[in-house]
């Protein structure tokens, strides 16, 4: 894949070395989005659950932070 | 040199017959001068008055008015944050390096980035110079849905900073203040974080334990394109 890259006021495109640097940061930071995506789905779940046992809603808050 | 500038500052005596040239300079207020060095000469030489405490002059190079304060000039009423580099971004780009805005003049700096767009809501991340190791940080932000959800995560030894900033589709919005990026020894940096796109205000924080010295940095957001925009870079006053 291509990319513009821009450095001050000259826009060119990203040598091979570039796109592979911007791909790999792409990618690292992909992967700490599905992490922190993970983290949200699983606290959502705990919270459901907590609440399945009859925890109110600032109980479940003063557990798990909200 | 301007009009007003002088090369020397005169000192008279008494019973003096002054010229129009005399007159002329004591009229141009505050001393004018060229630059730094005109100004060092201008001062205790044969004719000239003593530099004392108290004592104004305006360099043409800067535009600014120092004062002595019997040891060194200062500049009076400098700000505390002072421009060094606006840098609008491109069409389309997925990296925008802003380069030689960090120098020994300041230690600490301020970089904001308004306007434009991201072409898909993303993170705005930071790299400094051409490191790509070392970067440590925290983003602590609430999904503002219902239930309000705290949620945090942190980069170990990364590649880049991940989240400076948030590239919107309406805005792109960093305000990061950054420390010590010129001298060699760690850069650390605190950045809000307005994720717009999924409701999640939050703050970002960390360093890049990398002991090296820094004149530039480059912006990218996660995935996508930016387009519009300036880049800011301020430096803060050291004294």
């Amino acid at each position: 894949m291509s990319y513009k890259i821009q450095i001050d006021d000259t826009i060119r495109e990203a040598t091979s070395d570039e796109a592979a640097r911007i791909e790999a940061q792409r990618a690292e930071a992909a992967a700490q989005a599905a992490a922190l995506d993970a983290k949200a789905a699983a606290l959502v779940s705990a919270r459901q659950k907590l609440a399945a046992l009859g925890l109110s809603e600032a109980e479940v808050a003063a557990l798990l932070g909200g | 040199m301007g009009a007003n500038a002088t090369t020397s500052v005169p000192s008279y005596v008494a019973g003096e017959v002054l010229t129009a040239a005399d007159l002329n300079v004591t009229n141009s207020g505050i001393p004018v001068f060229a630059d730094s060095t005109a100004r060092t000469n201008g001062f205790g030489g044969t004719g000239e008055k003593t530099l004392a405490e108290g004592q104004y002059a305006y360099l043409e190079d800067d535009n600014k008015t120092y004062v002595y304060d019997g040891a060194a000039w200062k500049e009076v009423g400098g700000a505390g944050l002072v421009l060094i580099s606006s840098t609008t971004i491109g069409s389309a780009v997925s990296s925008v390096t802003v380069s030689n805005c960090f120098s020994s003049t300041y230690d600490h700096y301020k970089i904001t980035v308004n306007g434009g767009a991201g072409s898909t809501p993303e993170n705005l991340q930071m790299q400094l110079g051409a490191s790509t190791t070392g970067y440590y940080d925290m983003i602590s932000y609430i999904n503002t849905g219902t239930p309000a959800t705290p949620l945090s995560t942190g980069t170990n030894n990364g590649s880049i900073w991940a989240r400076v900033g948030a590239a919107m589709t309406s805005n792109i919005m960093a305000d990061i203040d950054l420390g010590s990026p010129n001298l060699a020894k760690p850069t650390y940096f605190r950045a809000t974080y307005p994720y717009i796109a999924s409701n999640f205000p939050g703050v970002a924080a960390g360093y890049h334990n990398v002991s090296t010295a820094y004149t530039g940095f480059t912006l990218s957001p996660g995935s996508g394109t930016l387009t519009g925009g300036v880049i800011r870079v301020y430096g803060y006053q050291n004294s």
